[in-house]
């Protein structure tokens, strides 16, 4: 029960696309039938910026950003992540930036340790599960991450907690590409034939073997998400992230299409995503305020 | 989030302001600070106190020379205080693995101060029913078929009928954004409390036998959630909640001989303890739709 299903989390993000699509084009529609905070101005202040004295976080500047996060959604292996985030921004609402992270530990899933404990050695499932004390060893892992990203800022303001702090914040959208180091179970082929496996690579082997050995590779995929940011002084925030990068791999170490052998045919797409919270260093550390 | 509130609120505060302005104006005089006080209505009305009900605010007599610059100070755009909020909402499951589950919620708060309500919430996932198609298991996710091929496992798995909680609620954030020439509000709040939640085994490991009812089990939840303004009356909110409950699922060992017939053998000796995640989006309506700035002379 503590796994996310990928299909509800999928389905979630396209509806939060949706709704920010839906929420940018009303913002841009020049018809402005919006019934919200709607400010008309007479006076000494008609004509002025709706923002005075606003003050740039981001406009020329460099942020550094290291980073703890967690992968969520996971079948079979959890990570956990320590990294950092390198960000340029060119406009206050646009920047460009590189990531990076390894994953520290991983944590097994309770699906994972129920396999561990319950699950069922025969012939005919042989070649998934060829000792079911070793299948943490035979789940396929992701052991570092990277990817380059364009943020847009589109929203900012302020907020008050406990009507007693306030902090100016902001909202980052982002789109890349992802390059994740992927660790499967290596290639086998169970024997004599599919359906009735009695060994791997030798004759009275169980395919034991088979369940430790690993193949590594490097999955490129493309990467999005979207953090809140709060900034407490002129150089100094915190983020915390969301972030999505779908790509194939093959979880369970298991023939996946039944086709009698484990191999990148048997890799299923999932929706990997990992939540970070992160400490946002700015340079230079002095900030700048339009009019 | 925990280093929001490890960081000291002293030493942040007098880096909290959105204005050069402001920050100078910390630095004025003690009698102005005085004056700003009085007249900070915004903090007034967040507080929650009752202003409506103490009526006029008779101003003290000057004994010190003010500033002479007058700040203005935008009143709060919809204020919750002795307003009902009514809430419909769909709810998606976002942690089981085994079966899709969606529902359908109704939530309804009285906000005694501006940022604490008391209600309850409803949430019903058997909204289906017993129509074609509605059978629980039809909702199962492809991971179930493959932990039984490739792991000869079976997956104990329970249906939901409803839950009902009743709630606390407590807004500790809000703001504005603006996008482009509109500045849209928003706050962000924390929920919490107790219930009910009805389940029921799905009979997977000797269904020609066994049956269930369904169960009451004791439950209580836990949340965060984000509300935006579209109107003084209307918003649009999402949030997380994790509701959680000891739940009695089906035994995967069915007794040998006459104990097969035998219920008391047919659910697993221990509780689990179940935590269903959840994301709920869905709008609220304030109750009465106007309301009155209630302002000191």
């Amino acid at each position: 029960m503590m796994m996310l299903a990928r299909q509800t989390l999928l389905r979630i993000s396209l509806v939060a696309a949706l709704a920010l699509v839906l929420v940018m084009a009303e913002g841009l529609q020049s018809d402005n039938r919006v019934s919200a905070q709607d400010v008309h101005v007479t006076g000494p202040l008609a004509g002025a910026p709706s923002v005075m004295n606003q003050r740039l976080w981001r406009e020329m500047r460099l942020h550094v950003e290291p980073f703890f996060a967690f992968t969520i959604a996971d079948e079979y292996s959890r990570s956990l992540i320590v990294g950092g985030e390198l960000r340029f921004h060119f406009l206050d609402w646009l920047g460009i930036g590189g990531w990076g992270g390894y994953s520290v530990a991983t944590l097994d899933t309770n699906l994972t340790k129920e396999i561990r404990d319950k699950g069922v050695t025969t012939n005919a499932n042989r070649l998934d599960l060829p000792s079911r004390e070793g299948y943490p060893n035979q789940v396929g892992r992701l052991n570092w991450w990277s990817g380059v990203e364009l943020h847009f800022v589109p929203f900012r303001g302020k907020l008050a907690m406990f009507q007693k702090i306030f902090v100016d914040a902001d909202i980052d959208v982002f789109v890349g590409a992802a390059f994740v180091g992927v660790e499967e179970r290596a290639d086998v082929t169970g024997q004599p034939s599919p359906g009735n496996v009695t060994y791997c690579d030798q004759v009275g082997d169980g395919c034991l073997p088979s369940q430790d050995a690993r193949a590594k590779r490097t999955a490129i995929a493309p990467s999005f998400g979207i953090a809140f940011n709060a900034f407490f002084k002129e150089f100094v925030g915190l983020a915390f992230r969301w972030r999505g990068i779908p790509f194939k791999y093959n979880t369970s170490g298991t023939d996946n299409n039944r086709d009698g052998q484990i191999n990148s045919d048997d890799r299923l797409r999932q929706f990997n995503n990992m939540f970070s919270v992160g400490v946002i260093f700015t340079l230079p550390p002095k900030i700048k305020t339009t009019d | 989030m925990a280093a929001f509130w490890l960081t000291p609120p002293l030493a942040v505060q007098a880096q909290m302001e959105f204005s050069l302005d402001e920050v100078d104006e910390e630095e004025a005089t003690p009698a102005k600070k005085k004056q700003e006080n009085q007249g900070d209505l915004i903090e007034e009305l967040a507080a929650g106190e009752d202003t409506a009900s103490d009526g006029p605010v008779e101003p003290e007599p000057q004994r010190e020379e003010i500033a002479e610059e007058i700040y203005a100070v935008q009143q709060i755009y919809a204020l919750r205080l002795k307003r009902f909020e009514m809430a419909p909402s769909v709810a998606f499951t976002l942690n089981d693995p085994y079966l899709k589950r969606y529902g359908l919620g109704f939530a309804m708060n009285y906000w005694f101060t501006n940022v604490l309500a008391l209600g309850v919430n409803f949430n019903w996932y058997d909204w289906c029913g017993q129509r074609a198609g509605c059978n629980p298991l039809d909702r199962g996710t492809d991971i179930v078929p493959r932990i039984q091929n490739q792991f000869r496992l079976g997956v104990p798995v329970n249906d939901w009928q409803f839950g009902l909680w009743v709630n606390f609620t407590y807004v500790p954030f809000y703001g504005k954004f603006k996008v482009r020439k509109k500045i849209f509000q928003w706050d962000a709040y924390l929920i919490g409390g107790v219930g009910l939640m009805r389940t029921q085994p799905i009979p997977v490991f000797d269904p020609e036998v066994r049956s269930f009812d369904w169960n009451t089990n004791v439950a209580f939840n836990v949340g965060a959630g984000l509300r935006i303004f579209l109107t003084r009356y209307l918003t649009f909110f999402t949030e997380f909640r994790a509701y959680m409950w000891p739940d009695k699922f089906e035994n995967d060992r069915v007794a040998p001989g006459p104990g097969r017939t035998d219920s008391a053998t047919w659910l697993q000796s221990g509780s689990t303890f179940v935590a269903n995640t959840s994301i709920q989006i869905g709008i609220t309506l304030f109750l009465p739709i106007k309301f009155e700035y209630r302002l000191p002379k």
